[in-house]
């Protein structure tokens, strides 16, 4: 066996454009499902019942699909369905958003409903009104629950870009399996491959770890 | 738009044998790695201090790096390092094993680390060693805690051997993307194979939740 590292160096740059649009993909995606998610965690608080039916039904649904069949699904159905043209990276984004946004929901929801009723009323006794008992006592406590978890969920979305390379989104993951067809450097470029999630991942779970430490709440 | 479902049934059998696949793969995935992660989370809190680090690194690092490019360096690259080459879906056993057990292990060192240490302490006063310890007072009260979370172990694994169709595992995922490229039907196909996934996953997460709540009340104390 003849190993030639050489191969990562001189693809170093379309790996870094590669790994940097991981990061844009994960950024953008959290950034969408952060608030499509408190949308829908508000809409199941909100006591109609048809918008918390169909919340429900939208969390329900995507929490129970494997990710990689709704990239699948954007890819092929959706341009189908709504009859419009996506590029690779509109889709995957959307893949990512539509399953992220239905775990970010739960974890609000979570989080809100964590703390207890007893707080609510007695802020209303306090003469407090609903909206103020919610932003002054109810999501700052809810919210040092929340942020860890979502911490969490970023760390799998970071890892759960890597899916969109089955639709060609020229992603960390895309771009080290073409070079390696491309230059048949095989062990050497998946090495690379996973060695440049490592190196990004890792501190991440340390970081995530961390917060769970010093955000954890124990009643 | 017209629907034609004719590839849906001519292909069933096909499609069948995939979901079987799939099953299988499951089933095996979470077998081997509710073993592996207990016995990885038992060396994390009870284990020598190196082995303690080297389990954390391995834990870490697990967490840090996408299930299919574990998938793609298992069947691609492990073959070419030691000369040994893993069918499909032997390869994906192994990776997704690898990949889920360093979950497991962090399953059951927060269900071990829930039960509070003057219980342990007790029991070493009363001059139970500390293997009976763990045996006899701190297994049993953490195992009930773990179980919610060995449930979610099973979707996990049932979504992601959906990944293994990267490497040819024929599993449904797989047959799915044959047949739709094959009969040009991908609308059809692919909604159907969302509807198959979620009728399995669907159940599984409704039932850990009731099992949930029949046991939350057993694990305090």
């Amino acid at each position: 066996m003849r190993l030639d590292w050489s191969v990562v160096w001189q693809n170093a740059p379309a790996l870094a454009e590669g790994t940097l649009l991981t990061i844009v993909l994960t950024v953008v995606t959290m950034a969408i499902a952060v608030p499509a998610g408190i949308v829908i965690a508000m809409m199941r608080f909100s006591g109609l019942r048809f918008l918390a039916g169909a919340a429900a039904a939208y969390v329900e649904f995507f929490r129970n699909l494997p990710l990689i069949l709704v990239v699948y699904w954007a890819y092929y159905v959706m341009p189908v369905a709504l009859d419009v043209q996506f590029t690779g990276f509109t889709t995957g984004l959307m893949a990512l958003c539509l399953n992220v946004s239905a775990y970010n929901s739960e974890t609000f929801r979570a989080g809100i409903g964590s703390i207890r009723k007893g707080q609510t009323e007695a802020a209303l006794a306090l003469g407090l009104s609903r909206w103020q008992a919610m932003r002054e006592i109810v999501l700052p406590q809810a919210a040092r629950r929340v942020l860890p978890v979502l911490a969490s969920t970023w760390v799998s979305l970071f890892k759960d870009t890597s899916l969109v390379s089955v639709i060609a989104v020229g992603e960390l993951a895309y771009t080290a399996m073409r070079i390696r067809s491309q230059t048949f450097r095989v062990l050497e470029m998946l090495t690379a491959m996973a060695a440049i999630y490592w190196a990004l991942g890792y501190p991440q779970a340390k970081l995530v770890d961390w917060l769970h430490r010093r955000l954890g709440v124990t009643e | 738009m017209d629907i034609d479902l004719s590839p849906l049934v001519d292909s069933w059998q096909y499609l069948v044998d995939g979901l079987g696949v799939t099953l299988l793969l499951s089933a095996l995935t979470v077998v081997c790695s509710l073993a592996l992660g207990f016995a990885i989370g038992l060396a994390r809190c009870y284990g020598p201090a190196w082995l303690r680090w080297s389990v954390v690194f391995y834990i870490d690092s697990m967490r840090s790096i996408p299930v299919l490019v574990v998938l793609v360096w298992t069947y691609f690259a492990f073959p070419i390092l030691t000369g040994v080459t893993l069918p499909p879906f032997w390869a994906a056993l192994v990776a997704l094993t690898a990949h889920i057990a360093a979950y497991v292990a962090e399953i059951v060192r927060a269900g071990i680390g829930s039960v509070r240490p003057g219980q342990t302490r007790a029991a070493l006063a009363l001059g139970l060693s500390r293997a009976q310890t763990v045996r006899e007072i701190i297994l049993p009260q953490s195992v009930v805690r773990m179980l919610p979370a060995f449930g979610s172990i099973l979707s996990i694994a049932i979504k992601d051997t959906a990944i293994a169709a990267v490497i040819a595992v024929p599993e449904y995922m797989k047959q799915s993307e044959t047949v739709a490229g094959q009969s040009f039907r991908p609308f059809e196909v692919f909604t159907g194979a969302a509807i198959v996934y979620f009728l399995i996953l669907f159940p599984i997460t409704r039932l850990v939740d009731m099992v949930y709540v029949r046991l939350a009340h057993l694990g305090k104390s």
